[in-house]
């Protein structure tokens, strides 16, 4: 079993004596520092975030996402063609992201996340899982734009992730995660999900996750668990009905379980965590199993999340000891 | 003559700026709370004389007291503590209401700022409440078990409020419920949630609510346990009201309509906004559709918010001196 994260952390540090991130956005926002010191303090935020994942003793770290404006943002600010629209409610949650347009047709003009993954590489002492928006996530939340349908739109990103996804690979990423979210708002176009998925993994041989929360895959699973990834994230707490679907997860796959609320401050319990697992694992060996939140964890204030994120290693600890 | 078209606002207005400052000094104990609360009563004062020269019809207090409408409420009821910072988007944070406990009055929370505004005019001043699914779902839930026990627990906490206001005097009680189209699956839950709250009140009960694909909980919409639903349709270009084309909107309720974009710099034309009224004419008769902004305008500069309330308010009596109606 193997604890992880699904992707961002809290970026405004609670340490008094740590540089504040918020501030620094906001005097480059107004023009009193530069860019160059702006960076810096991401940097730094950077490398707290992923300290504090390592204290909790989470195995598989993220570098936090301190850099995202947002999940789709950061993504299309590097993808040549995307400007920048107005603000939309991120699916079912109070927090906002603004919707990419494609203006022109869109190409990949350069590696977007290989920075903070090296700097990620280079601070942590435990493995880095770089992570990506997936194609069908991007292309759904995004406007169509100059493309005539959603479909080309999808394929296109799917191409330039891929690219994305092969730099990270040279760089020596051992896993890597795209999200794909959007697809339990569209079931219905699952066979461009099917598609897009086997663009955006050709040529990767590491270890490839796909990460969706805040519903369950009811009435897509067979096909879901069919996809062309070892890794199938899963949100455990909004999605209940997960908990029967993962039955028929074939057993050369692997399972992402999203059993820590990423969505409320309510603390676990170890018990609590300990049951989780025990009803997973009626399905899912251990062995195949990844533990993480059932969302990235900046719904939550600091320092809630560094307390889950050390429950749920205890949970996932004690887990081990009972069930094996 | 019949009576239509009455004006009015959804709820706040923008703050000058000593108030914002003053709220920095309290926050930071540089200033003691009786003279925060002194300068908020002067903004109260300033936003009532101004709807009375506009010559507004139902008054509002502008919520010059509250920092936001979640967090107003919560920091006056027992149950909640408040969180650490959590990012709603870009470089924006705020604080999250947690709910540790029961959730429940400690005392009136907001009928003595009712009162200051109602002493303050003879027209009606409406009171807004935050509504108990918003409440509940811009809150972190630590001790209910269910989300469904939380709303309904709240329900029942808005409802002693708004009981409290009523006996005060208050004739317009309006409960905000903006977050209601985040699930449209929860509309069921949120709608028997405000009928808890309107339950056995005599005032005129008024719901606001924004942003949302309404078409989608329609049958629940116009079925809402209140007297009037309040929605935005300029921002919309008054596409919203194809719903009610769908189905009538039933004859003992009414329409609050959004004549002003809340969330734009520009001043629409008097023109403009009687088109608009215009179109919710074809749909509801005048006494059963009231004229407001879109929103809150508390985002506005305090000029554009005073040109959209003007220009507003030009339109209706132009509106009701064609229609020949007082």
């Amino acid at each position: 079993m193997i604890t992880t994260v699904v992707g961002n952390y809290p970026k405004l540090s609670t340490r008094p004596q740590a540089p504040s991130l918020r501030r620094a956005i906001s005097q480059f926002d107004t023009g009193q520092i530069t860019r160059e010191e702006l960076s810096a303090v991401a940097n730094e935020a950077t490398r707290e975030a992923i300290r504090e994942q390592m204290e909790a003793g989470v195995d598989l770290v993220t570098d936090g996402q301190i850099r995202w404006d947002d999940g789709q943002t950061y993504f299309a600010q590097g993808i040549k063609g995307f400007t920048a629209g107005g603000l939309l409610r991120y699916f079912d949650t109070n927090t906002y992201f603004r919707q990419p347009i494609p203006q022109e047709r869109l190409e990949w003009s350069g590696p977007i996340t290989m920075k903070d993954f090296r700097l990620a590489q280079e601070t942590s002492t435990r493995p880095v899982k770089p992570v990506i928006i997936g194609p069908f996530t991007l292309g759904y939340l995004s406007q169509q734009g100059c493309y005539h349908d959603r479909a080309t739109l999808v394929l296109d990103l799917a191409h330039i992730l891929n690219q994305e996804a092969l730099a990270l690979q040279e760089a020596g990423a051992t896993i890597i995660q795209f999200d794909e979210p959007a697809i339990l708002r569209h079931k219905q176009d699952f066979s461009l999900l099917q598609e897009a998925s086997v663009v955006v993994t050709q040529g990767l041989q590491l270890k490839t996750a796909i990460y969706t929360w805040f519903r369950d895959i009811s009435d897509i699973h067979r096909q879901f668990f069919r996809l062309p990834f070892q890794v199938f994230g899963l949100d455990f707490i909004m999605g209940k009905a997960n908990y029967d679907l993962i039955r028929d997860l074939p057993s050369d796959r692997e399972l992402g379980a999203g059993i820590l609320d990423a969505r409320n401050t309510r603390m676990e319990t170890v018990d609590e965590l300990v049951e989780s697992i025990r009803r997973i694992s009626r399905h899912v060996s251990l062995d195949r199993l990844y533990v993480n939140p059932s969302a990235g964890l900046e719904f939550l204030p600091r320092d809630t999340a560094q307390a889950k994120l050390a429950r749920l290693v205890q949970g996932a600890k004690k887990a081990q000891e009972v069930l094996k | 003559m019949t009576r239509g078209l009455l004006t009015t606002a959804v709820g706040s207005y923008p703050k000058p700026d000593y108030i914002n400052r003053a709220r920095t000094q309290a926050a930071q104990g540089k200033m003691d709370p009786s003279g925060l609360r002194q300068l908020e009563r002067k903004a109260t004062a300033h936003w009532v004389q101004i709807q009375e020269d506009l010559g507004m019809d139902i008054l509002v207090d502008g919520e010059m007291y509250r920092g936001d409408m979640v967090t107003y409420f919560s920091e006056n009821m027992e149950g909640f503590k408040i969180s650490g910072l959590v990012r709603s988007y870009g470089n924006r944070y705020y604080r999250k209401p947690i709910a540790v406990g029961p959730v429940g009055r400690r005392g009136a929370i907001s009928v003595e700022w009712w009162q200051y505004t109602q002493s303050l005019t003879s027209k009606p001043v409406k009171a807004m409440l935050t509504g108990p699914y918003t409440m509940s779902e811009w809150s972190f839930n630590e001790y209910y078990p269910t989300f469904e026990d939380f709303v309904l627990d709240m329900a029942r906490v808005v409802h002693e409020e708004a009981v409290e206001l009523e006996r005060a005097g208050a004739q317009y009680i309006q409960i905000d419920e903006p977050a209601v189209s985040t699930r449209p699956e929860e509309m069921e839950l949120a709608s028997r949630a405000l009928g808890v709250v309107t339950r056995g009140l005599n005032a005129f009960t008024i719901t606001h609510m924004c942003y949302g694909d309404f078409a989608l909980v329609y049958d629940h919409l116009i079925n809402l346990p209140v007297d009037m639903l309040d929605m935005e349709m300029a921002n919309s270009n008054y596409s919203l009201l194809d719903m009610f084309r769908k189905a009538a909107l039933p004859q003992d309720k009414s329409l609050s309509m959004g004549v002003t974009d809340a969330h734009s710099h520009l001043v629409e034309g008097v023109e403009e906004i009687k088109a608009g009224i215009k179109r919710g004419l074809e749909l509801i008769p005048p006494e059963r559709l009231y004229i407001k902004p879109d929103c809150g305008l508390k985002t506005r500069l305090e000029e554009e918010a005073i040109g959209k309330l003007r220009n507003m308010v030009q339109a209706v009596r132009e509106t009701r001196r064609e229609l020949g109606i007082e």
